[in-house]
């Protein structure tokens, strides 16, 4: 099983695809420095997050926020799909949603943690082009 | 015993194709391998939040780094 180290290397080759690394080492930037600096801004942004204290917004709202199980985040979000008059998209994530196994027949052990991230996540990419 | 590790395979396989739409769905930006090692991060017990912003972060350095790109050019 890979490590968190070489797993964070591969989230940042990942998101280093599609740079043109030929030209980049005529400018002087090389993709070994380049990766070197985007893993340590990966570790900063990483333990920044374990060292945050709790007294930014309200104690209750984030601890009823927190304690919410990833499910029905999901659900709140398809809720706001269908009052923004996205209904095929909000029923298509329900239905995914009750496709989604739980615990061990899932095959995996976090399937609850990594719905939180797609969570923390959602809507963070441009939206998809849309073709006239 | 082969038998048993094909049907967890199986089940990884259909769990991660449901993981992968629902991800589509969100608009997180995500393709299968970057959702992959976010999927084995999250069992190594790394926590789903502070992962995200690892994500945002490493989208905003490429993302600073194709703009100079696309000046250079």
């Amino acid at each position: 099983m890979a490590s968190i180290t070489e797993l964070l290397g591969s989230l940042c080759d990942c998101s280093l695809s599609g740079v043109s690394w030929k030209r980049r080492a005529l400018g002087g930037v090389s993709r070994e420095a380049f990766h070197r600096a985007l893993k340590k801004r990966a570790y900063g942004a990483l333990l920044s997050k374990l060292f945050q204290d709790g007294t930014k917004g309200s104690a209750l709202a984030q601890s009823t926020i927190a304690t919410t199980p990833p499910r029905n985040k999901v659900l709140m979000i398809s809720f706001d799909l269908r009052v923004a008059g996205c209904r095929e998209e909000a029923e298509r994530l329900e239905e995914q949603l009750e496709r989604l196994p739980e615990g061990a027949s899932s095959g995996l052990k976090e399937v609850d943690a990594v719905l939180e991230l797609l969570v923390h996540l959602a809507g963070s990419a441009p939206p998809p082009h849309t073709s006239f | 015993m082969a038998s048993a590790a094909n049907t967890n395979l199986n089940a990884v396989r259909e769990t991660m194709d449901v993981l992968l739409e629902i991800s589509r769905l969100l608009n997180t930006g995500l393709d299968m391998e970057s959702l992959s090692i976010c999927v084995r991060l999250c069992e190594q017990g790394i926590n789903p939040e502070a992962l995200s912003a690892v994500i945002k972060e490493l989208r905003k350095a490429s993302e600073s780094l194709k703009a100079s790109e696309n000046c250079a050019n």
